[in-house]
């Protein structure tokens, strides 16, 4: 199998991951271009602007608050210097490789193997692993994992999934105020144009399920790249792999609010859903992919 | 005439753009390596100061092995008057001296086994051979952002603005092989 390296690897998913957004703009913009024909240009308009000035007003409280909302939702306590020593040391080395600021360390109930990084830039970085990821690993396997979430720090994937979610929900509440508008309409209906009127009911349907998809399949490709960043962190890919089996290995699913769920190392949901719609790449796939590193 | 001057300063405007947005890549580029430079500093600082409290631990235990605690002793010193300096080279020699020293220190250790139970001990023993780890990754960074730094003088355009600001590739850090490896503690 052809070797790749994880510079490679973290420039190609950066591409792909570009890709990705400019598609949901382009959903975005044909939205509302169809919905501006089928009504009244300066009435959209209108909608537009109420729209994004709510959904920005939403975003940025979230935004600001998003490590102490996540850390709350799941129980996060700070970790102990001394008492959790290992996880300690291992957060400082990956800070160290990576050339991060030092962020701050959580531990969350749970036997499973998981973790999870917030903060919205690195400097108010925040790392969460739970109990289980503390007693199961071993050294490399806990830098590893601490490497993956580094990377999710370096990457900037917070402030970049967030975004992507803006424009996610800027789309489904446009996509909800034309089908809602439709009912008040009445018999004005000679306004707009009336071919155009379907396209933009059947995009406004569309819409925001294509949206949805994309984020997903972002929220995947980031995976992969902090993957990757966690070798080059490492310099070590048996780390991450041998984490990866020992989480597939365990069966038991942690529980945790669905909204936090992308910004877990591993998927959360319990249901077999198809790959399309999950938050992350299968983990066979991942190891498949760090095997070749 | 008009439509050749607009061109003209549009691309005037874009070739200034970009001497000043390489010339700033370098600075944040060679910065990154300075930093790492004295992130790896302070790591070797920190297993220097390590080296008095456990010369104190082991000494009820094993005061008359006087030729490894002399050795010790003197890598620590050697080590504080390099870390000033702006050496890599000796810096690293003398840290790696004093890493060797240790490692022999904790060898005959292994010959004390009341110094073995002793919880100060140990907790000394992790603590440095944690700083170990840390000095490997601070290296590696330093060359990552070597590395980084190096990429930018060597393509093009990158190469033409190195030639322009007089910016020269860095050196990396030789990482000898046995730092890398783990050190196996036995309890």
């Amino acid at each position: 199998m052809k070797k790749i390296s994880f510079h490679d690897q973290i420039a190609r998913n950066k591409r792909n991951s570009f890709f990705l957004v400019i598609i949901v703009f382009i959903v975005l913009i044909v939205l509302g271009y169809a919905i501006s024909f089928a009504f009244s240009p300066d009435y959209f308009f209108f909608i537009m602007i109420l729209a994004t000035i709510i959904s920005l007003v939403y975003v940025m409280i979230t935004f600001y608050n998003s490590d102490k909302i996540a850390l709350a939702s799941v129980k996060a306590k700070k970790a102990d210097p001394v008492l959790h020593r290992e996880l300690y040391h291992a957060v400082e080395n990956m800070s160290l490789a990576s050339g991060m600021p030092m962020p701050k360390i959580y531990i969350m109930p749970g036997a499973q193997i998981n973790a999870f990084a917030t903060g919205r830039n690195p400097e108010h970085g925040v790392i969460c692993v739970t109990e289980g990821a503390l007693n199961i690993l071993n050294k490399q396997e806990l830098e590893a994992v601490v490497g993956h979430e580094m990377a999710h720090i370096a990457n900037y994937d917070i402030r970049f999934v967030t975004t992507v979610a803006i424009v996610v929900g800027a789309v489904s509440i446009f996509s909800q105020l034309f089908l809602r508008s439709l009912w008040f309409r009445g018999n004005r209906r000679s306004q707009g144009n009336a071919l155009f009127f379907v396209i933009a009911i059947v995009l406004a349907i569309l819409a925001p399920i294509i949206v949805k998809l994309v984020q997903l399949a972002i929220s995947r490709k980031r995976e992969f790249m902090a993957d990757a960043g966690s070798v080059q962190f490492t310099r070590y890919p048996p780390g991450m792999i041998n984490a990866l089996k020992k989480i597939k290995a365990d069966h038991e699913k942690l529980k945790v609010p669905t909204a936090v769920a992308p910004m877990f190392l591993s998927d959360t949901t319990k249901r077999k859903v198809a790959v399309l719609f999950q938050t992350h790449p299968p983990i066979d796939k991942r190891i498949k992919v760090l095997e070749r590193m | 005439m008009l439509w050749w001057i607009i061109i003209l300063i549009v691309v005037v405007i874009f070739i200034l753009i970009m001497v000043f947005s390489y010339y700033n890549r370098f600075t944040v580029l060679q910065n990154r390596i300075n930093n790492s430079f004295a992130q790896i500093d302070v790591q070797l600082r920190k297993r220097s100061d390590l080296v008095p409290n456990l010369v104190q631990a082991v000494k009820g235990y094993m005061g008359h092995e006087q030729k490894i605690m002399k050795e010790v002793t003197e890598a620590r010193k050697a080590l504080l008057k390099v870390i000033p300096s702006k050496d890599m080279k000796s810096k690293m020699k003398a840290g790696d001296a004093l890493q060797g020293a240790l490692k022999s220190l904790f060898a005959i250790a292994e010959n004390y086994p009341n110094l073995k139970a002793n919880e100060n001990f140990l907790q000394l023993q992790k603590e440095i051979s944690a700083i170990e780890d840390k000095v490997a990754y601070a290296r590696q960074f330093y060359n990552d952002s070597v590395l980084g730094y190096n990429n930018l003088c060597k393509t093009i355009p990158g190469k033409w603005f190195a030639a322009m600001f007089n910016k020269k590739a860095g050196k990396y850090l030789e990482i000898p092989a046995a730092s890398r490896a783990v050190p196996k503690i036995s309890f």
